[in-house]
């Protein structure tokens, strides 16, 4: 019995059953859909996370100041109130290659004429558009000068400039920040958000200027740096770390992240989704194989007279075997290809509905790689074989005699 | 090494099932040879045995005791894959029931054989055709069995059977789903392969029936009764050197 006898029978045999046979399918298609969708939908979504974070600039360590304990506090007071502007600059005098930003953040209502809104002003430095790879659309942002000078200018996130003005420039008009009075001398492109901070809702102002005008200290909240070499990436934290704490007076009370880190915990988070996802379909597809064996098995006692007769005439155990194992595994190839196109579909589908569903979100963008695909065939395949295989066992070790006067 | 005496010899078979505690001895020290050429006549009622001993020599199922020879080649010591090929090619089977697969033509019927014997399939469809041009069915070769009479379905088993040019040609109760008419002309057809120098063995519970055969042995609780030839039989000469028949007696 040549193969292509075989599947020419075995096809036979899943036509003539139509009904039957879709509903032994339904079981695989379904477990390659959820297969295919579900690692799009992840795949689609981890690349988003990953694009916006990239746009956001790379090779960054963010210096950030540790919440002391109670007995810490007691222990270390009078010595170290955390990071100074000045922190900033011995870390430009130390690592001269290094962009460095930092940044001082309050909250402070804002107003335009009429119109107010109720936001948090960042008080930075040039290097924070540059760093964060963040830039004005319109006018400039904030230069060396407005900090010397500490300058009451501002630079207004996309979505504030379009509160307060709506679509009149607002470009050389006037803000108030608290009592004072600020000149908008830019107004950034549109950026989105990320990690709960929408970069779009952001007021830039010099930061001496919010040291002088309205913390009236120097203390920072945090401070950016840029590493051009990412395999620095470690050495410099180490550096910048021992600097900070000998300027502290001896007190650690600062942390340093790593942006690489930030990724790092982000992969976690998306493979547990991917392991939950992928666990959810392989137990679809696992069903869908079992499905397959009882249908086989049904058939081949529905067929043990024609088993016994085939045995009669000279089948081998081989080909009893392989005849019902070609059809568990059409079964299955078909199947799977079906939940192939159905899982590609839902997988664009759910990145359509999220675009509908959350216009700020953009596009999720799903994607299918050829790899998710041959997996889950594969897998398909597997399954039709390996949940085949049992029932093709047993027709094939049916007794010739007794199946050909099976009743 | 005991040589071939003639088609087909069993010394001292037996068969025994065993049904969980229980034991069924269905044959008990079958003494038989059947020389080329033979038409020889099972019969026997039900229980007797003869579906079993039609089983052995059809090596459908392997004797419990005793040797079964076959062409000169004991059948006991063969692998699953050695029985199927003389399954194939050795031995022709046709049934009470036909057992033609339903959704297949009748010429893919008869082609089945040919298929696990792996004949190209232009060659596999010349053969079936001019076989079933030989049973008189080259106008229903591509019907399916349900569009086939009775008759007629049994003419596709048969030419089915014979495809693969066997040694031997077991018929098992083969009119007895057949109206008169129809169960005359597989007889005589079967009388007809038989005058050509086919060897055929009859199995049926009709006396009246076996008296086509040119021999005809009695079976009783798994036991030979009677071997007799039959003068009026049609049993063709056999070309064997042998004598044509050896009772079970003469040689125990």
């Amino acid at each position: 019995m040549t193969f292509s006898d075989t599947a020419q029978d075995a096809l036979k045999n899943l036509v003539a059953n139509p009904m039957r046979t879709a509903l032994t399918m339904l079981g695989v298609i379904i477990g390659v859909a959820a297969v295919i969708s579900m690692i799009g939908i992840v795949e689609g979504g981890q690349r988003k996370l990953v694009q916006s974070i990239e746009r956001l600039g790379t090779n960054l360590l963010f210096v950030f100041n540790k919440k002391l304990t109670a007995e810490e506090q007691r222990q270390f007071a009078g010595r170290s109130t955390g990071q100074k502007y000045d922190d900033a600059f011995a870390v430009r005098r130390l690592r001269p290659d290094l962009m460095v930003a930092p940044v001082l953040q309050f909250k402070k209502p804002l107003k335009a004429g009429a119109r107010d809104f109720s936001g948090e002003v960042t008080g930075t430095s040039p290097e924070f558009s540059e760093i964060r790879n963040f830039r004005p659309a319109q006018g400039r942002f904030i230069l060396e000068k407005d900090i010397a000078e500490w300058r009451r200018v501002v630079v207004l996130g996309h979505d504030i400039a379009e509160k307060l003005f709506g679509s009149d420039p607002a470009i050389r008009r006037e803000v108030k920040i608290g009592d004072e009075r600020f000149l908008v001398v830019g107004v950034m492109e549109q950026k989105g958000s990320l990690h709960g901070t929408n970069y779009d809702e952001l007021i830039f102002i010099p930061v001496t200027t919010a040291m002088r005008r309205f913390t009236g200290d120097d203390k920072l909240t945090y401070t950016i740096l840029h590493v051009p070499d990412r395999g620095e990436m470690e050495a410099i934290t180490k550096q910048v770390h021992s600097l900070l704490i000998q300027r502290h007076d001896g007190v650690d009370d600062i942390r340093i992240f790593n942006q690489g880190e930030f990724l790092i915990a982000m992969d976690r988070t998306l493979w547990t989704f991917r392991i939950v996802l992928g666990g959810v379909a392989f137990v679809a597809l696992l069903v869908g194989g079992i499905g397959i064996m009882n249908i086989m098995l049904v058939t081949v006692t529905e067929r043990t007279r024609e088993i016994g007769l085939r045995k009669a005439i000279g089948a081998t155990r081989a080909d009893i075997l392989r005849q019902f194992l070609v059809e568990s595994v059409a079964i299955s190839l078909v199947g799977g290809l079906i939940g192939i196109a159905i899982g590609i579909g839902l997988a664009y589908g759910f990145g359509d509905l999220v675009a509908r569903a959350m216009p700020g979100a953009g596009d999720w963008g799903a994607v299918v790689q050829p790899s998710a695909i041959v997996i889950a065939f594969t897998f398909a395949v597997a399954i039709g074989i390996s949940f085949g295989l049992y029932p093709a066992v047993k027709a094939s070790k049916l007794d010739p005699a007794e199946a050909l006067r099976y009743q | 090494m005991h040589s071939a005496n003639g088609l087909i010899r069993l010394d001292h078979v037996g068969k025994v099932y065993r049904n969980g505690s229980l034991e069924v001895r269905a044959l008990n020290n079958v003494e038989l040879r059947i020389a080329q050429g033979e038409f020889v006549a099972l019969i026997g009622q039900s229980g007797s045995g003869k579906t079993t001993l039609l089983d052995i020599i059809g090596c459908l199922s392997r004797p419990t005791t005793g040797t079964y020879w076959l062409n000169g080649r004991s059948v006991g010591s063969l692998s699953d894959g050695d029985l199927a090929a003389i399954r194939n090619q050795q031995v022709g089977f046709i049934f009470q029931s036909f057992h033609l697969l339903p959704r297949k033509t009748a010429l893919m019927n008869v082609e089945l054989p040919l298929q696990y014997r792996g004949v190209a399939p232009s060659e596999r469809h010349r053969r079936a055709s001019e076989i079933l041009r030989d049973v008189g069915l080259e106008d229903r070769m591509h019907h399916l069995p349900n569009q086939l009479s009775g008759g007629q379905q049994q003419r596709v088993a048969i030419a089915r059977a014979l495809v693969n040019r066997p040694a031997l040609l077991l018929a098992d109760e083969p009119t007895g789903s057949l109206d008169s008419r129809s169960g005359e002309e597989i007889l005589h057809l079967l009388r007809r392969l038989n005058q050509g120098g086919q060897t055929i063995l009859l199995v049926t519970h009709a006396r009246e029936l076996a008296e086509i055969a040119g021999r005809l042995i009695t079976l009783r609780d798994g036991e030979i009764i009677s071997d007799e030839q039959i003068p009026g039989g049609t049993s063709a000469e056999a070309p064997a050197p042998e004598t044509p028949t050896l009772r079970q007696k003469d040689t125990a």
